[in-house]
């Protein structure tokens, strides 16, 4: 009898997932993990109608993979400052049709006519950030750290956290050294590979999901970070400090972008145009305090915020962006795994 | 399963209509999801790394000649290593465990197998960082060892190999006690009693009777654990602090990481099955030889 019964609503199945179905308009929108507040994706469907159909990456490269595969057809993605520059070149991005999208001019000047999209035509900027040093003033005296050499002077050892980028690390040996960090082949890596070999061995947690975890719960003293995890660290106590490398440090700016072969444009330039609103980027800034690009939203801001250096860096810090390095970044994969395994 | 007339032992019957039919399911089913990515893997082992990802037509050689770095030599041979400690630590674990079920009460048995499998409802990820709540600095150990005063300062817990073992363990033992459960319960009694009448002491029962009829049980279970324990790496990074590489992370890296290596990433993954296909041979090649020399 019950076997006859589900065999029953079996076949209904199709019939009634048939009748319900409406036209609704959807936007599929593939976004990194903790960026995209939920508040912001309901805000837009009770607007706009719109559905929401959200996939999260934790990396560009997860996102390339998934975009590239062809399997589903994303309406907006989030790619950082290079990989949307790698996906113009290839054609794989459409042009913003400004006129749906306004509000641009809210945007802080720094942020727009990049060099990963000169013209301003295929990125709409999402958030800013940098990476930088945060310490625990109660363990570690603040005043004394204010490189990355002063993180790596051997006292710190096992008491460190860092992102676990091979690019990011990279990129902080070069500075320490005076290296440019967009220029690398084999001969500039070898010349950081002594500075690499004494720091990775002090280093106890390598996490770039989410490393403020560590600095938390007391593992480390010190920590790598991005600045938005930084700012979220200084908001939660006041026991942890921001210090800006003085070397120099990656600054990097996230975008929303519409793939060629998006199912529906129209969808994807409403959704620019809502988080381009002011108080809609409030919002992302008041949960993921990374540097708002949006002068108008920034007006919105408590003082507190704007007051948080590690969101808000002062003017003459030394910041560069990434490029795209082409297959050197297989040598820089190699030399860290290298490393990493004792070698 | 119903024993078909008339077939006894070494009589073989050419298979039916009927019987290929039933098997073509299967034979779809391994061709979909086992022959097909396996050949797309061995076709981009031999590509070429795309700019953005992914691999270009062509032939290349690269991604082998990366094989044979030093590197994967280092990190493979870690790799095995804790795959192998994670899987005798579960064995040795397991084993009182399961004796314990397969002799208690059958209405207790249930139970107990019960609590076994119920933490397989939690996802493995949770399951792994609730061992950070546990381990960490500021955490749940360290804070009943301070109150109780048996540490004066919190002890490093996480992010060391012992964290990663730890959460290998956690992870695959109820792969091992449950195949340890069924060989054990299949034992008959009856064969105890009679080791004791022949003069066997317990020690003896158990290296001379029960470990070798259990034998089945144990390759099961450490296969079912060596083999994923060799290309997990969520745990290393989660407990482990991410601060050596394991094999799997390797093979992640080269597809989710910046350097975009697929060829690369395809090649260790082959690599990694065929080490597979060949223990699995020298292991049934070793099976057959003790089987002969014990006859």
């Amino acid at each position: 009898m019950r076997l006859v019964l589900a065999a029953v609503l079996f076949a209904c199945l199709p019939v009634a997932a048939c009748t319900r179905r409406e036209p609704a308009p959807e936007l599929q929108l593939f976004a990194w993990s903790e960026y995209v507040p939920d508040e912001v994706v309901d805000g837009f469907t009770t607007e706009t109608g719109i559905r929401v159909n959200r996939e999260t990456f934790a990396s560009n490269e997860e996102m390339l993979a998934k975009l590239l595969s062809g399997a589903t057809h994303y309406d907006v993605v989030q790619p950082s400052d290079y990989t949307a520059e790698a996906l113009a070149r290839e054609g794989r991005l459409r042009p913003i049709d400004w006129s749906k999208v306004p509000g641009l001019r809210n945007l802080a000047p720094e942020f727009l006519h990049l060099p990963h999209d000169p013209d301003q035509k295929y990125t709409l900027p999402w958030m800013g950030g940098t990476v930088g040093i945060v310490v625990n003033a109660e363990r570690v005296s603040p005043e004394t750290v204010r490189s990355y050499a002063d993180v790596f002077r051997g006292e710190h050892r096992g008491r460190i956290a860092v992102v676990d980028d091979p690019r990011e690390i990279v990129s902080w040996a070069l500075a320490t050294e005076g290296l440019p960090i967009n220029r690398i082949d084999a001969s500039s890596l070898a010349r950081v590979e002594p500075l690499l070999r004494a720091w990775l061995p002090q280093v106890r947690v390598f996490d770039s999901d989410s490393p403020k975890t560590a600095l938390l719960d007391g593992d480390v003293d010190l920590g790598i970070v991005w600045s938005g995890e930084g700012a979220l660290l200084l908001d939660e106590d006041p026991k942890f400090r921001w210090v800006q490398p003085a070397a120099g440090a990656h600054r990097f700016v996230d975008t929303l972008a519409i793939p060629v072969d998006a199912p529906n444009p129209e969808a994807a330039h409403r959704f620019l145009a809502y988080v381009l609103r002011p108080e809609v980027s409030a919002r992302i800034s008041a949960a993921y305090p990374y540097t708002n690009p949006n002068l108008a939203a920034r007006r919105l801001l408590s003082a507190k915020q704007l007051a948080n250096p590690a969101s808000y860096p002062p003017q003459e810090a030394k910041l560069e962006f990434f490029r795209d390095i082409g297959a050197a970044a297989v040598l820089v994969d190699r030399a860290i795994a290298r490393l990493k395994a004792g070698l | 399963m119903l024993p078909a007339a008339g077939v006894g032992p070494g009589v073989t019957r050419r298979p039916g209509v009927a019987a290929r039919l039933l098997i073509l399911p299967l034979v779809a089913w391994a061709g979909a999801f086992v022959v097909l990515p396996t050949a797309i893997l061995v076709v981009y082992a031999f590509g070429r790394r795309g700019t953005l990802g992914g691999v270009e037509p062509g032939f290349g050689l690269d991604a082998w000649s990366r094989v044979l770095d030093p590197t994967v030599r280092v990190v493979l041979a870690r790799s095995l290593a804790w795959a192998a400690l994670a899987t005798v630590a579960c064995l040795v674990l397991a084993w009182p465990v399961a004796w314990t079920i397969a002799r208690a009460h059958p209405r207790r048995r249930t139970l107990l197998l019960a609590l076994v499998v119920v933490p397989f409802w939690t996802s493995f990820l949770i399951r792994t960082y609730a061992w950070v709540t546990i381990l960490k600095g500021e955490g749940l150990l360290n804070g009943a060892l301070l109150a109780a005063g048996i540490v004066a300062a919190p002890i490093e817990m996480l992010y060391t190999p012992g964290a990663v073992l730890v959460g290998l363990v956690h992870t695959f033992l109820p792969f091992a006690i449950l195949p340890l459960y069924a060989a054990i319960e299949a034992l008959d009694p009856a064969l105890f009693e009679a080791a004791a009448d022949l003069g066997a002491g317990p020690v003896r029962t158990l290296r001379e009777v029960v470990l070798p009829l259990t034998r089945p049980g144990i390759e099961a279970a450490a296969l079912l654990i060596f083999v994923p324990a060799l290309g997990l790496y969520a745990v290393n990074d989660i407990l482990g602090g991410g601060r050596v590489d394991m094999i799997g992370n390797l093979i992640a890296d080269q597809f989710k990481g910046a350097a975009r290596d697929w060829p690369f990433g395809a090649a260790l993954s082959v690599t990694l099955l065929l080490a597979f296909a060949l223990a699995w041979r020298l292991a049934g090649r070793g099976r057959s030889l003790a089987a002969g020399l014990d006859r």
